[in-house]
């Protein structure tokens, strides 16, 4: 499984286009740009919403609105890092499958945040109808503050190995 | 100002911070997060001001919600970065790259403070102005290009 891997990975490194990415001097930051930006989104407007869920402006609107509004901007958030993501995955990804800190944010952190993240989001429909949210909404919102932050630990340890 | 750096690169603690790999990743941590709040909900409003977001909401009551959460992470991005430049101030500082940047940081701020102070009037108008829509554009692409001159300052600084 790991010889695969590996070979597979080696194979993605040496894409030209991956290769150009790489040597072009000021190419790289563009490739975090992206990554960068698409979290901007993504996590701006979860985070929002889990504050809402902890009962943050109250008076604005309920966690049912907010969710709805920012809805599609969130995922658009989440397709520009993944795309940015996978690039920069692609430049070093031999090393990157063996980085520990890598393994634990995207094998074990992601999912699981992406997966309460989807559950928080649909919850908040029935959560968020009233202005006043149940302890169970409060409790699932800091959890997943909690677990994004865990994955952007996990991330910026990534180059410490 | 050199002499301010050379002093600033020396005060113990913030020796302490830059050598320690835990502590100087948790400065960095607080930094992303501080500008994932910052931008997220700035660009947010931005774009409900272009009519591209969050068209359910009327604009008052969403930035009343997000702005608070974008002076949030402008207060870690502040405290965060200037740990990250006290550390190797006498780098940054000289750096052409270092100084767009802090330069579209103040220009976007400013446009961010003219949106929010703006708003109750916009809200009011039967549509949005095309003027607002304009400030909302060019803080919007101020924003994300900060990010991108962010990224680059390490690209022409070799050794960080």
């Amino acid at each position: 499984m790991h010889t695969w891997l590996v070979a597979i990975c080696d194979r993605l490194q040496n894409i030209r286009l991956v290769v150009w990415l790489v040597t072009a001097q000021y190419a790289y930051p563009f490739i975090q740009w992206t990554h960068f930006t698409g979290l901007s989104l993504w996590l701006g407007t979860t985070l929002a919403l889990d504050f809402r869920l902890l009962g943050a402006g109250k008076r604005f609107q309920t966690a049912a609105e907010l969710s709805d509004a920012l809805f599609s901007w969130n995922w658009l958030g989440l397709g520009i890092a993944v795309l940015g993501g996978f690039t920069l995955f692609a430049t070093a990804a031999v090393g990157y499958i063996d980085n520990p800190a890598f393994r634990l944010k995207l094998g074990v952190l992601s999912p699981l945040a992406l997966a309460w993240h989807i559950f928080v989001q649909r919850k908040s429909r029935i959560w968020g109808r009233t202005p006043e949210t149940p302890a169970v909404a409060k409790l699932a919102g800091l959890m997943e503050i909690v677990l994004w932050v865990s994955v952007a630990t996990a991330a910026v340890w990534i180059p410490n190995y | 100002m050199l002499r301010l750096c050379e002093w600033l690169e020396q005060i113990p603690w913030i020796v302490t911070i830059t050598n320690s790999a835990v502590l100087i990743s948790l400065v960095w941590l607080v930094h992303y997060i501080g500008f994932f709040l910052l931008v997220g909900s700035t660009a947010v409003v931005d774009l409900r001001v272009l009519g591209a977001a969050a068209r359910n909401q009327k604009l008052a009551p969403l930035a009343g919600l997000l702005f608070p959460f974008a002076w949030t992470g402008l207060g870690l991005v502040i405290a965060s970065g200037f740990v990250m430049f006290a550390g190797q101030a006498t780098t940054f500082y000289p750096t052409a790259v270092f100084q767009i940047k802090m330069g579209m940081v103040l220009l976007a701020l400013l446009f961010g403070v003219i949106v929010q102070r703006k708003l109750p009037v916009w809200d009011r108008a039967p549509s949005v102005p095309a003027a607002a829509k304009w400030l909302a554009f060019v803080s919007l692409v101020l924003w994300i290009g900060t990010i991108l001159a962010g990224l680059e300052v390490p690209a022409f600084i070799p050794g960080i």
